[in-house]
């Protein structure tokens, strides 16, 4: 066999079944092995999987082949895998191609015309995949300096986390109190802890740590630079000059928190009576409350039927619920407020006996340790439990039973769906949780927000606690309600994501910036002037072969952010991003076209 | 397999950009959302990379359609997408000139879940390219 | 047996499920070094054998194997896996550098270090036997790799099956079957230990209103998962008793879970979401099928949950508020659901081919008496400050993560696992390093 130029090797899975279901892919593995630059071609029911990694492995190892590309699922969830395969053989893992014939191809598409394409976009690799060169990951020097901003429980405890592993911490509240929403609860479910003395144990450290700084009322006004070198403009709003602060940071935590839902007036009488509370104000109300008398009093007034109305503000319906002004509607479980609403009712049943007290839901979902026994607590304690569907949510209406001045009516899924009437002198909603709006810092920082306002992580789990953007990582009630508990686990990952980055005081970042072809540079400077990043991209003056001062274009990779703009305007094609040329774009459109693969 | 499968003459090319439409794509394929198998997707940093050239060689080698799917307003390299939509300009002046309809090359954002998105661009330019046919460009311009 | 070399590191990590190897990885990252401790033959635990996993429908493997993957080969940490851990001994006073711990290497009968991986010996074994990694539903050879993407690759020889007729000794390229190989004891010392052990379903068999396991068609949610899994035992949904596809499937929720009088008490936290989950791959394999939940509450909590069931919801699957209280052999392999009407009108029956039970979720392993950390009532590890830090244990160096300190979905089970690592570095760096 006559020695080729470029060795591919072309790795094809079966992703049992979810691949080779549609796409014959002992064809498409033969199909490729006809292609001029394949040497190698093989198929594994995984090729994810260690013998799936070993065939590539050995086949580099052996010298079979010096380009890599694998067809398989979506590259969001194998490239890294595969890069990793081929640095354990010894190789540059940048020597990788990636050819999606799972969610792009078996998923979609059936028969042959699925063969056709997998064994295109195979092809389109292998062109691509010729030009690839080996590259090295750029080196920056990072600041072992870590900020935080939002100094919520979970802000706190991604402080402390990151600290206790010598990193410096800078901690940034915008109100003047540090503690965020736990300042407003009292007893927590389900265990009876107190807020304040889970607060006070944590603000003490936090605020005793030497190597963190807290920054109360303060604000993020800007964001700017990159993975390890980050620089803040805060403003203190004690400060009458508004001089800005800037601090140079290695690595932002977003941990921006949460508000309760505020309802709108007239949602189940909010607004409308003076005895349609929420469930913070109920909360307020009994950690205030002092009386030793049999029955929970509300200004000054002794509460006889107190009803609770779950869900107010979530788990919303489109077309069922209406928007709120702004358009918002709140799709999601708020996750917190069942056990509140249960342990606020335990606590009123066992302190104020004479209190009688109706829940009216739409599902229990008591998820947590100690949580179910909070519900047969409650059972036990006597609360009247009412169902309702979200279709026909309980109204709260006025009545002239001076006793109760109000009354809600249910139709009750728990008694044969009858419409029963509660008269009640008061009525509390379990309102929800919302994201604090942090939307002009997002789109300064280019952090995704969910279509549930919260911001958005990369992947539940692959990478819960991670932005897209490296070096910004999130924790707490700013992604997903959350409990207390849950949120300092979620600070303690974002930590020790954060800490991994910054504990060798330099990052290693991925090398798909432009190069400039100094053989090819004329000078012209089209590229500096189509460069969106500034200082990535300069003309400098340099000293030819021949000894005479030129001007050429100069890339500060770390600035760099490979888009691409300087390749698209170089008249001499001097100018190309590693990785992501525009020359192996055109190669592979010209194995789309050829349908040498395609029968 | 049957070897005289018919051969596909109208190719799209679809530039999807890695953070948005790229993992929309992928979205599209997990939901096993069926769409039309002639069409290829390039993963692509910045559509911003492509010269003018690159669409008319495109066509010349036989390319019928081209969507970018582009992320808007929400593309991570800030200026990017403006400087994207001013060469789009200049080249639709040119496929106007060139007589290549200018159906044959649309720019659109797609989102990482714009799964009903997707397959309405990949449809409708679908049924163009089957209207049209192949591109006929005189390969000397 | 002769005292054998004490191998060190800084964490122990004891399970090699997802929590034990986000734990790992996360340790690894930050230049610690793990061991790793898994009594099955892969890492991996239940996370790799399941279908696809909720709420964004990815297929649990491509989202396992890399982790996987990742900590088989990170040059921090050493996996044990087919390991008995027999003793972990905490010395506190030494300030947390103090965890020893014997585990015992169990025979695979196959030389580790000689095996490829080529499996010709599992090709050529002539005995069959059930395949507990298809859930008891199909069968495998008496030598053969766990599952196809297990981590190690090595076969392992059922030597209670094994009729010692030598085939895969013969056949194997690199002389690595090794039919006297012993139990290998092993010391570990480590600054610090994770427990990930994970959890197990309920037993059917203990259900007697479930019919103790002996109804056809009836079976438990992860016989499910692999029902639905791509590499599954039949490759598709059929009903194991006569290979029917079945066109109408019941899942029964709090299957021995919230329960006093039968089960557990508590909520299993998962079963309504994977319930959900699998209803909607379901109705993706088998479109004509009637899929019924039968139901008290449903828990859709988690981030985009909610939005998840009302999909499910939109797509057909009936949700019905009825408590399951039996369920009897029906005509034709269905097996009959018997429940009670949530509204109180009352109790009614209905057949079903396919009967799945979402059975509660039970500690995956005992740590009396081998280690001492603190149990609640409901045999799970406690944490002695949940609402700042979930993951610490009664002792000082000894963190928790995952199911083993309560039911938890993978979403959870990954933050958490992030968590201990976390706590165990700080641990580390504000005590004197072991080694």
């Amino acid at each position: 066999m006559e020695e080729k130029k470029n060795k591919v090797g072309v790795y094809i899975c079966y992703c049992g079944g979810n691949i080779s279901d549609h796409v014959d892919v002992e064809e498409v593995r033969n199909r490729a092995l006809k292609l001029p630059d394949v040497t190698v071609a093989r198929t594994n029911m995984f090729m994810c999987s260690d013998p799936g990694q070993e065939m590539i492995i050995e086949d580099l190892k052996s010298g079979k082949i010096d380009r890599v590309v694998v067809a398989s699922c979506a590259p969001s969830l194998h490239e890294t895998t595969f890069r990793g395969a081929i640095e354990r053989a010894g190789s540059n893992p940048f020597i990788y191609e990636h050819a999606n014939i799972r969610e792009q191809v078996s998923w979609v598409h059936h028969g042959d015309p699925a063969t056709d394409k997998a064994a295109i976009l195979i092809a389109s690799a292998t062109a691509k995949a010729k030009h690839l060169k080996p590259l090295a990951p750029i080196h920056v020097d990072a600041k072992r300096h870590a900020t935080v901003i939002g100094g919520g429980i979970a802000g706190i405890k991604t402080a402390l986390d990151i600290a206790g592993q010598g990193i410096d911490v800078t901690l940034i509240e915008r109100s003047p109190l540090l503690g965020g929403q736990l300042n407003s609860l009292g007893q927590l479910a389900p265990y009876g802890d107190h807020a304040s003395d889970i607060l006070k144990e944590l603000i003490d450290q936090v605020t005793g740590h030497t190597a963190i700084t807290i920054h109360t009322n303060t604000k993020v006004e800007a964001v700017s630079g990159y993975v390890g070198n980050f620089s803040l403009n805060l403003l203190k709003k004690s400060d009458p000059e508004n001089i800005p602060l800037t601090l140079d940071t290695g690595a932002i935590v977003m941990a921006t928190g949460s508000v309760s839902y505020t309802p709108f007036k007239g949602e189940y009488g909010f607004g409308q009576y003076e005895s349609v509370i929420t469930l913070p104000e109920l909360i307020r109300l009994l950690k205030a409350n002092t009386s030793s008398r049999s029955m929970l009093e509300v200004n000054g007034k002794p509460i006889k039927n107190m009803v609770m109305i779950h869900c107010v503000g979530s788990r919303q319906i489109p077309g069922i619920h209406p928007p709120k002004e702004n358009g918002t509607l709140n799709e999601y479980c708020s996750r917190t407020c069942c056990s509140a609403m249960l342990n606020a009712a335990n606590q009123i049943r066992e302190t104020f006996p004479e209190t009688s007290i109706y829940e009216m839901y739409r599902d229990i979902r008591t998820y947590g340790r100690g949580q179910e026994e909070l519900y047969m607590q409650a059972s036990a304690n006597k609360v009247v439990f009412m169902r309702y569907e979200a279709d026909e949510p309980p109204e709260v209406s006025k009545n002239d039973d001076p006793d109760y001045p109000l009354q809600v009516r249910i139709k009750d899924g728990l008694t044969f769906n009858e419409s029963l009437t509660v008269p009640a002198d008061l009525v509390v909603l379990a309102t929800g949780i919302e994201p604090n709006d942090v939307t002009n810092l997002a789109s300064q920082m280019k952090l995704p927000i969910g279509t549930d306002r919260f911001l958005l992580e990369v992947h539940p789990k692959l990478r819960p606690v991670e932005f897209p953007i490296t070096g910004i990582f999130l924790a707490g009630t700013c992604q997903a309600p959350m409990d207390s508990g849950e949120a300092c686990n979620a600070a303690g990952a974002a930590a020790v994501k954060a800490s991994a980055l910054l504990s060798k005081g330099y990052i290693e970042l991925d090398p798909f910036v432009a190069e400039v072809d100094t053989d090819k540079c004329q000078g012209h400077g089209a590229c500096v002037e189509a460069c969106i990043k500034e200082g990535a991209l300069t003309l400098m003056e340099v000293i030819n072969p021949d000894g005479n001062p030129v001007k050429q274009a100069q890339v500060t990779p770390a600035m760099c952010l490979g888009c691409g703009a300087c390749a698209a305007v170089c008249p001499e094609g001097a100018i190309d991003i590693n990785g992501w040329a525009l020359k192996q774009y055109e190669d592979m459109v010209d194995a789309i076209v050829s349908d040498s693969v395609a029968v | 397999m049957s070897p005289q499968a018919e051969k596909e003459d109208n190719k799209i090319l679809i530039l999807a950009t890695e953070t948005c439409a790229y993992p929309g794509a992928d979205s599209v394929g997990q939901a096993h959302s069926p769409y039309p198998a002639n069409t290829y997707i390039l993963r692509v940093r910045a559509p911003v990379l492509f010269p003018e050239s690159f669409y008319f060689d495109c066509f010349k080698k036989g390319i019928s359609g081209i969507i970018i799917m582009s992320c808007g307003e929400e593309c991570p390299y800030d200026g990017a997408y403006k400087a994207l939509a001013k060469r789009l300009d200049a080249v639709y002046k040119k496929m106007k000139e060139m007589a290549i309809d200018l159906r044959r090359l649309r720019l659109t954002a797609i989102c990482t879940v714009c799964n009903r998105a997707f397959l309405k661009e990949v449809n409708d330019m679908d049924k163009s390219v089957r209207e049209l046919g192949p591109p006929l460009v005189n390969p000397s311009l | 047996m002769v005292s054998p070399d004490i191998k060190k590191f800084d964490t122990l990590v004891v399970g090699g499920g997802i929590a034990g190897l986000q734990a790992a990885l996360d340790l690894g990252d930050q230049g610690y070094t793990v061991a790793v401790v898994e009594k099955d033959a892969s890492i991996g635990g239940k996370m790799i054998r399941l279908s696809k996993v909720f709420p964004t429908l990815d297929c649990a493997s491509c989202i396992t194997t890399p982790k996987m993957s990742a900590a088989a080969h990170h040059e921090n940490i050493t996996l044990f896996t087919y390991c008995d851990l027999v003793s972990l001994d905490t010395d506190e006073s030494a300030n947390g550098s103090g965890i020893n711990c014997r585990i015992i290497q169990r025979p695979r009968y196959v030389d580790p270090v000689k095996c490829i991986g080529c499996r010709q010996c599992e090709y050529i074994c002539p005995v069959h036997v059930p395949d507990m990694e298809q859930g008891g539903l199909s069968a495998k050879r008496a030598i053969s790799i766990p599952f196809s993407n297990a981590i190690p690759q090595l076969p392992i020889l059922d030597i209670e099956h094994c009729m010692l007729c030598g085939q895969c000794e013969k056949v194997c390229p690199t002389n690595a079957i090794d039919y006297f190989q012993q139990p290998e004891d092993m010391m570990l010392s480590a600054n610090t230990a994770i427990v990930t052990t994970g959890f197990e379903l309920l037993p059917v068999k203990t259900f007697v209103q479930y019919g103790n396991g002996s109804i056809p068609n009836v079976v438990d949610a992860l016989q499910m998962e692999r029902l639905l899994a791509p590499h599954g035992p039949y490759n598709r949904v059929i009903r194991p008793s006569d290979g029917m596809e079945p066109d109408s499937i019941a899942y029964v929720q709090c299957a021995g879970s919230r329960d006093k009088s039968h089960g557990v008490p508590y909520c299993s936290r998962v079963c309504c979401m994977y319930a959900i989950k699998q209803a909607m791959l379901l109705s993706g394999s088998l479109p004509l099928a009637d899929i019924t939940i039968y139901y008290m509450d449903i828990r859709a909590f988690g981030k985009g949950y909610e939005q998840f069931y009302q999909n499910a919801k939109a797509m057909g699957i009936e949700f019905v508020k009825a408590k399951v209280a039996r369920i009897d052999q029906g005509d034709n392999g269905s097996a009959t659901v018997r429940y009670e009407r949530q509204d109180g009108s009352g109790t009614a029956s209905q057949d079903h081919d396919l009967v799945v039970l979402s059975m509660g979720v039970v500690p995956g392993w005992n740590p009396e008496p081998i280690c001492a950390v603190s149990k609640s009532t409901d045999h799970f590890i406690t944490s002695i400050k949940p609402k700042i830090s979930p993951v610490l244990t009664s002792i000082n160096g000894v963190f928790v993560a995952g199911a083993a300190a309560g039911p938890k979905d993978i979403v959870d089970t990954i933050t958490e696992s992030g968590s201990a690592a976390m706590e165990a570095a700080k641990f580390m760096s504000n005590s004197p390093r072991g080694n």
